[in-house]
């Protein structure tokens, strides 16, 4: 066969096989595009009460910049990201550790430790719903029998944040714990053989060698972590519905209620969108530290 | 607007008009017309559809339709009809509604079928629509359109432990101030129980503030304006919360029906006021049947004005086969469907199947059962509809009557600044068109 004939060969099989993706490639693409882009024409729309629509430019976006809820739900949903992802990270180098050194925990026992992250966030939401009831919750009995005072928990203005903080990082944790693992299991052992021979101690070892090069791990653990935590809806709508008063009211909770309860899907999709940005935003952030601290 | 008021008014002309017509066209009606066709229902999954589901099978057989039922927990339902409904989807034929809530705006959004001619054209001969309660078919008639059928009777209901009381020297509550004395009473006497609870969640207060504001002769709106810090509407204020706070649970500013029948269930509530549909709930297990007293809310100055309202099954007005969805509704709303239901502890919206023989002996069964019934007819004849403010975005209302009394819950702000934060929030939500 000539070469010619050989190239308009391998033309046409490229050509079949673009043909035969092609439905799957423009249905993916569509699926991820329309929702986007319907969501930026809502931007620029507004809906009354009663669903009529109109044209409203970017008067959604203007209202964004004098609106109290915004600006609070833009806090605390900065405030949970913070609390949380630092209590993640945290705990989770902590608990990978305790795997990675534990080799001879059963199985059993470290299936455990990452089982809350395979539960539905719902199902968690409900258990510590009951766990933390302040009159009924397992949680104020031991307190008390401790002798400590009870708290209000998920019912106190300035406790909630935190709390909702814990009960994400209790279902979390193990996630990040299990990435941080992987980084653990993968570092080359030739450096610790080096560090242990110039006589370095756990501590120094650890501070030295250990952390600088999971580093790349932990930031990778923190983008995917962010990522939810910046959309986090599920576990404060389950237990609090953005209370008390608005002191858990995030922007995705604020903006499914605007949309969803009070029918201004128009301002709902410039809120959500808003959202959007910040959490890329924040995924741009991590990947230049995750770029920064590669070795 | 009293119900007896509007009963008179508007809706008995309605319905004796599709009562009168309703018997020339019974003759021909057959269920089976739209036999081979499929109803799509989308049912809030709460006791009242759970219970005429149960009759699912009873539907099917009668008409030969299949019912396909798109079931939600309540808030999921209503995220999925504004899809549907903004869409102009054809989806849903049938859909569960609470005009007390959402009525004045699905009105306005043309999201509700007109059921006033379906209920001349297409009823059967045992429909009785006049039977139905008439306060019920009145709230949800907007612009003379009647949008949705009565599927059940409920409101707030006061509920009280009569051996604690008993204890404590009490007797049954007859006034509001009679409830803060002994809440007072009991916190002394049984410090291991809560005296009082009711709703503290924000968007679940309305709900229960309402037969305060209304008990103590207060108003939501006069002169077009919110009136939260007219002298009623903070006495109203003043009194629920402080009950709340001196007097509930920890905790109660994220109490909505699910933790308070718990708590009561529990036997660590003296006094609960909540939905008489929780009655199930609560006498679940059977430690509170005998030891419950139950009443309308007790009056305030202005007597007692108790919170009613009802479930209502509405034809979508984007369905492509509204006749097969009337059937449908028809069927579930029937005196036989409704006594069934009855039977299941919901509260029937026709006074012919609460005074039927077999509800009354299933009544008659527990004295509770009896205060309960004896509380709804005070309900249905007394009771007003106005649950937040008689506005289009009524919803959103009710975000700002609980904001203000979690802010005095919480002490985060004196009456007067929460009042008056709540009244300027309304009246921007009032003003709009």
């Amino acid at each position: 066969m000539s070469n010619t004939a050989a190239t308009l060969t391998q033309d046409r099989q490229r050509l079949e096989m673009a043909a035969l993706s092609a439905p799957a490639v423009i249905f993916t693409v569509a699926m991820i595009a329309f929702p986007v882009v319907y969501t930026i024409w809502l931007g620029f729309q507004t809906f009354s009460s009663t669903g009529k629509q109109s044209f409203a430019g970017l008067a959604n976006y203007s209202k964004l910049i004098s609106d109290y809820e915004f600006w609070h739900g833009l806090w605390i949903t900065i405030a949970l990201f913070v609390l949380s992802l630092a209590l993640q990270l945290v705990f989770g180098v902590w608990l990978a550790l305790v795997l990675f050194h534990a080799k001879r925990l059963p199985g059993i026992v470290r299936s455990l430790f990452i089982s809350p992250f395979m539960m539905p966030p719902v199902v968690a939401g409900m258990m510590w719903l009951v766990i933390l009831d302040p009159s009924l919750g397992a949680a104020n009995y031991i307190l008390q029998s401790f002798g400590l005072p009870p708290s209000d928990w998920l019912a106190s203005p300035s406790w909630v944040i935190p709390t909702v903080a814990l009960i994400d990082s209790w279902q979390w944790t193990p996630y990040v714990a299990l990435i941080v693992l992987g980084g653990l299991q993968s570092l080359p052992p030739s450096v610790y053989e080096a560090a242990q021979i110039d006589g370095a101690s756990p501590f120094k070892t650890f501070q030295r060698i250990t952390l600088p090069l999971l580093l790349p791990t932990i930031v990778t653990a923190a983008i995917l972590r962010s990522v939810d935590l910046l959309r986090f809806f599920d576990i404060i709508y389950i237990t609090t519905q953005g209370g008390p008063g608005n002191a858990s009211n995030t922007l995705n909770i604020y903006g499914f209620r605007v949309g969803f309860e009070f029918f201004n899907i128009g301002y709902a999709s410039a809120l959500m969108l808003t959202l959007t940005a910040i959490v890329f935003g924040a995924v741009l952030a991590f990947n230049r530290l995750r770029g920064a601290v590669a070795w | 607007m009293k119900a007896r008021m509007l009963a008179t008014h508007v809706a008995l002309p309605v319905l004796a008009v599709a009562a009168v017509s309703a018997q020339a066209h019974a003759a021909d009606f057959d269920w089976m017309r739209f036999k081979g066709k499929t109803v799509t229902f989308l049912a809030n999954n709460n006791p009242v559809s759970q219970a005429l589901l149960t009759y699912k099978a009873d539907f099917e057989k009668l008409t030969g339709m299949t019912l396909k039922v798109d079931g939600y927990q309540e808030q999921q339902m209503r995220q999925r009809l504004v899809t549907v409904m903004n869409a102009n989807s054809d989806e849903v034929d049938v859909f569960m509604t609470l005009p007390s809530r959402e009525g004045e705006q699905f009105a306005a959004a043309g999201w509700y079928g007109d059921l006033t001619a379906m209920a001349k054209n297409e009823v059967a001969k045992d429909y009785d629509p006049a039977g139905l309660s008439q306060a019920l078919l009145k709230a949800a008639t907007f612009g003379g359109k009647l949008t949705s059928m009565p599927m059940n009777i409920e409101g707030p209901i006061f509920y009280y432990r009569t051996d604690i009381f008993k204890k404590c020297g009490l007797e049954a509550p007859k006034t509001i101030k009679d409830v803060e004395a002994a809440a007072e009473k009991i916190k002394a006497c049984d410090s291991a129980v809560t005296p009082f609870v009711s709703r503290g969640l924000k968007p679940a207060v309305a709900y229960t503030f309402s037969n305060m504001l209304h008990n103590v002769g207060g108003s939501y709106i006069e002169n077009g304006k919110s009136n939260l810090c007219s002298a009623k509407g903070k006495e109203a204020l003043d009194s629920y919360s402080r009950l709340l706070r001196d007097f509930g649970p920890p905790g109660v500013v994220n109490y909505s029906f699910q933790q308070i029948s718990a708590l009561y269930r529990s036997g660590r509530a003296a006094m609960a006021f909540e939905s008489s549909n929780e009655l199930r709930t609560v006498m679940e297990g059977g430690a509170r049947l005998k030891d419950t007293g139950l009443l309308p809310f007790p009056a305030g100055e202005a007597g007692q004005v108790p919170t009613t309202i009802g479930w209502g099954m509405a034809v979508s007005s984007h369905s492509k086969q509204p006749d097969a969805a009337w059937y449908f509704v028809q069927w579930a709303t029937s005196p036989e469907v409704q006594k069934k239901m009855a039977l299941q502890g919901i509260a029937p919206p026709r006074p012919s199947v609460a005074k039927d023989p077999e509800y009354r002996k299933w009544i008659d069964e527990e004295p509770v059962r009896k205060e309960w019934q004896a509380a709804l007819d005070v309900l249905a004849t007394k009771g007003s509809s106005e649950v937040g403010y008689p506005i289009i975005p009524n919803p959103e209302s009710r975000e700002f009557i609980g904001q203000a009394v979690q802010d005095l819950i919480l002490k985060q702000k004196p009456i007067d600044q929460a009042c008056a934060d709540a009244d300027k929030a309304l009246d921007a939500l009032i003003a709009q068109k």
